[in-house]
């Protein structure tokens, strides 16, 4: 193993197929290989461990309940259990009410540059990158914020000093941006 | 189909659905529009290609984040609400003697933040069951004791086959208003059962719950007031421990 994430994303596959076949062990199996990776997602967005490992455990067992309706060709399976946590986790920012402490932290995308080989995929990563860089940097700012640490439309709006629907409008075009981008790779 | 309400006006995402699935996946719609989005990606194909395209777009961002390594409860709250794995016998073999009373694994989560309720309950939870009679020992009961870190006892159950009950009294609980505490069987191999909420009297063992498997535990889990409403766990697990046969 070339460190403790996760190392290549194929043999998650079978075990998720397994899973949704009702094997525990290949449940374990699962959560051995991807939950520190899951539980470092959704940390970043709940800033809570507390909460965090809870949303973990919600988790993994919806992925226990719905590991059938997991298709492969839509996507690598770490990418499906990523989407599954980020949801659960924005889904508990978005119901606590509460201001939150919003702090930004920097270096996501010197980290997206520096992630490790053998984690991902190498092409996919560099064409993010390079495309988040061409993304005009205050819709940059929003598009990483609200992905990796779960800033909201307000949050956003209050650190950038702009109304919402001009937020909404920076998000969009960010999102248009990126996907021209990525898609003319 | 009884015709949805939601088809007389164009959704928020009608003119711009792309848009609105690449900021479903941000997280950055407002919960309405949020939970009305998820509700139409259910029977929209073309909206669920388009969630999952973003999805693998800015996954590499999501895969950057540093590993942390979750605390044992997770995997024993999983375990306990997926039904706890068969085939693994207790660890903690019942000894000759007097009243067993083993220390269990903990599932002891800290309250705070959470669910917000906090302090109140984690001060005062504890438990007592109250043993009805000597036992039979012909191996129809078991007992649960799950501990709060080694000081008091928090929470001991006893399941009484022949009497079929399971008796609960509370000493010092403290059930946040909100919130109820439900106690659930988890058979191996099996879904969980409820056997009512905590602080309730006397609980009676479900019917058809005949033999305690070695190896099956107890959980507590938090749900709404008046305990989960869908038959299985709904909120966090807090506590579980094994049963051992007396």
């Amino acid at each position: 193993m070339p460190n403790e994430g996760v190392s290549a994303g194929a043999d998650l596959a079978p075990m998720i197929a397994a899973v949704a076949a009702g094997d525990r062990a290949a449940l374990r199996a699962l959560y051995d290989a991807t939950a520190p990776k899951l539980l470092g997602i959704v940390l970043r967005i709940l800033k809570d461990r507390s909460a965090a490992e809870d949303v973990l455990q919600e988790v993994f067992v919806r992925v226990w309940q719905r590991a059938g309706s997991y298709d492969p060709q839509a996507g690598p399976p770490l990418v499906w259990l990523g989407a599954i946590a980020r949801h659960k986790a924005i889904d508990r920012i978005r119901q606590d009410r509460a201001a939150r402490l919003t702090q930004a932290e920097d270096g996501w995308l010197e980290r997206l540059a520096d992630t490790r080989d053998g984690e991902g995929d190498l092409a996919r990563r560099d064409a993010l990158a390079r495309c988040l860089d061409a993304v005009e940097p205050g819709h940059r700012d929003c598009l990483v914020l609200a992905y990796c640490e779960g800033w909201s439309r307000e949050e956003l709006a209050a650190r950038h000093d702009r109304p919402v629907n001009t937020i909404k409008t920076w998000l969009r075009r960010g999102l248009m941006s990126l996907r021209g981008c990525l898609e003319a790779a | 189909m009884s015709g949805g309400t939601d088809r007389d006006v164009a959704p928020f995402w009608a003119e711009d659905p792309d848009g609105a699935a690449g900021e479903y996946v941000l997280g950055t719609l407002s919960a309405e529009e949020r939970a009305a989005f998820a509700r139409a990606l259910e029977r929209d194909t073309a909206l669920r290609e388009a969630v999952t395209a973003w999805e693998k777009r800015l996954a590499p961002l999501a895969e950057a984040v540093p590993t942390v390594a979750p605390a044992p409860r997770v995997w024993e709250g999983i375990e306990a609400r997926i039904g706890s794995g068969g085939g693994t016998a207790s660890p903690d073999a019942p000894r000759p003697g007097a009243e067993r009373v083993v220390r269990l694994e903990r599932g002891l989560r800290r309250w705070r933040a959470a669910a917000g309720f906090a302090s109140a309950l984690a001060a005062g939870l504890a438990l007592w069951i109250v043993v009805p009679h000597p036992a039979t020992t012909d191996g129809r009961q078991y007992l649960a004791v799950v501990d709060r870190g080694g000081t008091l006892p928090a929470l001991i159950v006893r399941v009484d086959l022949d009497g079929r009950t399971v008796q609960v009294r509370s000493l010092a609980a403290e059930t946040p208003p909100d919130r109820s505490l439900e106690l659930w069987y988890v058979g191996a191999g099996s879904a969980p059962r409820s056997l009512g909420l905590v602080g309730d009297a006397s609980l009676t063992l479900p019917a058809g719950l005949r033999g305690v498997a070695d190896g099956a535990s107890l959980a507590v889990s938090v749900e709404p007031k008046g305990g989960s409403s869908t038959g299985a766990p709904t909120g966090p697990v807090i506590y579980s421990g094994r049963l051992i046969r007396e």
